[in-house]
């Protein structure tokens, strides 16, 4: 079982400074989620979550009878073995991550931040594997920062309600943002476009996208 | 026999019994109110039926009372009717059936629970959660899927068939284990 010896939470590239100071997770309202939440109450959807396993996450997906899949994509990302320092993961790597039982199709995935912890190849490589895993229709729900930096490790992202994400970070590390504008995201996430998109006061840009 | 039970063996009940329930004859203190489920997962008991950390079964495990698996269980695990906990040494590579299962080792199979499925922080599952209640505690690990609608009487094939007939017989209390 050597699923279990890895709980691949380490970092994956940590950069900049290590501050020790606990940081008090931020409640930043999420325009997106609401309009996400409408979509889901409509029928009883399959759900991808990519983060990792957050029990009132699923609580709160309960309420909405979907069924919830989760397959948290850092850890996997920061469990692989790379051959040399930087190499990329490509698609067979996301085939992998992601083999699931043929006829398995989502109509929601959660993305959180994870798009600003891909390389843009990565990106690429990735909607690629979640195009032919998603009906026609389906929402990704994503998060992209324009600040200059991100945290060193996506954040720990807990639905307080509708309208509010608790953003909790893991470290009180940094690394550098990608800054993935708008039209880089929908230029690399091939076969999906942007349904809706807010800009938050917080510097986060939250999209949801709709697979074509 | 290749499990061991932390308590006396069950007294003989003349009469059938209509739902399994804790050997409370030898317990030290008069049983308190039930638990309640919607507020309160069960904790362990020392009546339940307990595979030790040194046992290794391979095979199917039915029965008529709660079971903590504290060691290596391969095949299925049967005991829709009683409540199943995988205890910190658990290793279980299993599809898990119970009414409350709760999990604080590691399974690799399906779990399918009819009450409530609890993965515990040091817990992990690899395989797909079926329960129409489900709690996972911050820290747990898992890599599956989670169904929380109304379970259907799954899975129990053959197996589900002889717990019913198990159920209907009187001294049919215990667990068993079938290689």
């Amino acid at each position: 079982m050597s699923w279990f010896s890895s709980r691949g939470s380490g970092p994956r590239k940590e950069q900049g400074r290590v501050q020790t100071e606990v940081v008090e997770p931020d409640v930043h309202r999420s325009l997106a989620l609401a309009a996400l939440c409408e979509e889901i109450r409509r029928r009883k959807l399959q759900v991808l979550d990519l983060g990792s396993a957050v029990g009132s996450n699923v609580e709160f997906l309960s309420q909405y009878g979907c069924k919830l899949f989760i397959e948290d994509l850092y850890a996997a990302l920061a469990s692989r073995t790379t051959g040399s320092d930087g190499e990329l993961a490509g698609p067979g790597f996301f085939a992998e991550f992601l083999s699931l039982p043929e006829d398995t199709r989502f109509d929601v995935v959660l993305a959180w931040d994870l798009f600003d912890y891909l390389q843009r190849k990565e990106l690429a490589a990735f909607s690629e594997q979640l195009r032919n895993l998603t009906n026609r229709g389906a929402l990704i729900f994503a998060l992209v920062s324009y600040h200059k930096t991100i945290p060193a490790q996506p954040y720990r992202f807990r639905i307080k309600d509708e309208q509010h994400l608790i953003y909790e970070r893991r470290t009180g590390a940094d690394r550098p943002s990608p800054r993935l504008a708008p039209a880089e995201v929908t230029g690399l996430l091939k076969g999906f476009r942007v349904d809706r998109s807010f800009l938050l006061k917080h510097g986060i840009q939250e999209y949801l996208l709709v697979r074509e | 026999m290749v499990w061991k039970k932390s308590d006396d063996p069950p007294t003989h009940h003349p009469e059938p019994t209509p739902a399994p329930r804790p050997m409370t004859a030898s317990a030290p203190t008069p049983s308190p109110a039930p638990t309640s489920i919607q507020n309160e997962p069960p904790r362990r008991s020392s009546t339940n039926a307990t595979i030790g950390p040194s046992i290794f079964i391979k095979g199917d495990l039915s029965g008529e009372e709660d079971l903590v698996i504290e060691g290596r269980v391969e095949g299925k695990v049967d005991l829709k009717q009683n409540n199943v906990t995988i205890g910190k040494n658990g290793r279980v590579r299993a599809d898990v059936f119970g009414k409350v299962v709760i999990i604080e080792g590691e399974v690799d199979g399906n779990v399918f629970a009819r009450e409530q499925a609890i993965l515990r922080q040091a817990g992990a599952i690899r395989g797909n959660i079926t329960a129409p209640r489900v709690m996972l505690e911050d820290g747990s690990r898992f890599k599956g899927s989670i169904d929380m609608e109304a379970p259907k009487e799954t899975g129990g094939g053959s197996s589900s068939r002889h717990s019913d007939r198990e159920a209907n017989r009187p001294e049919a209390t215990g667990v068993k284990a079938t290689a």
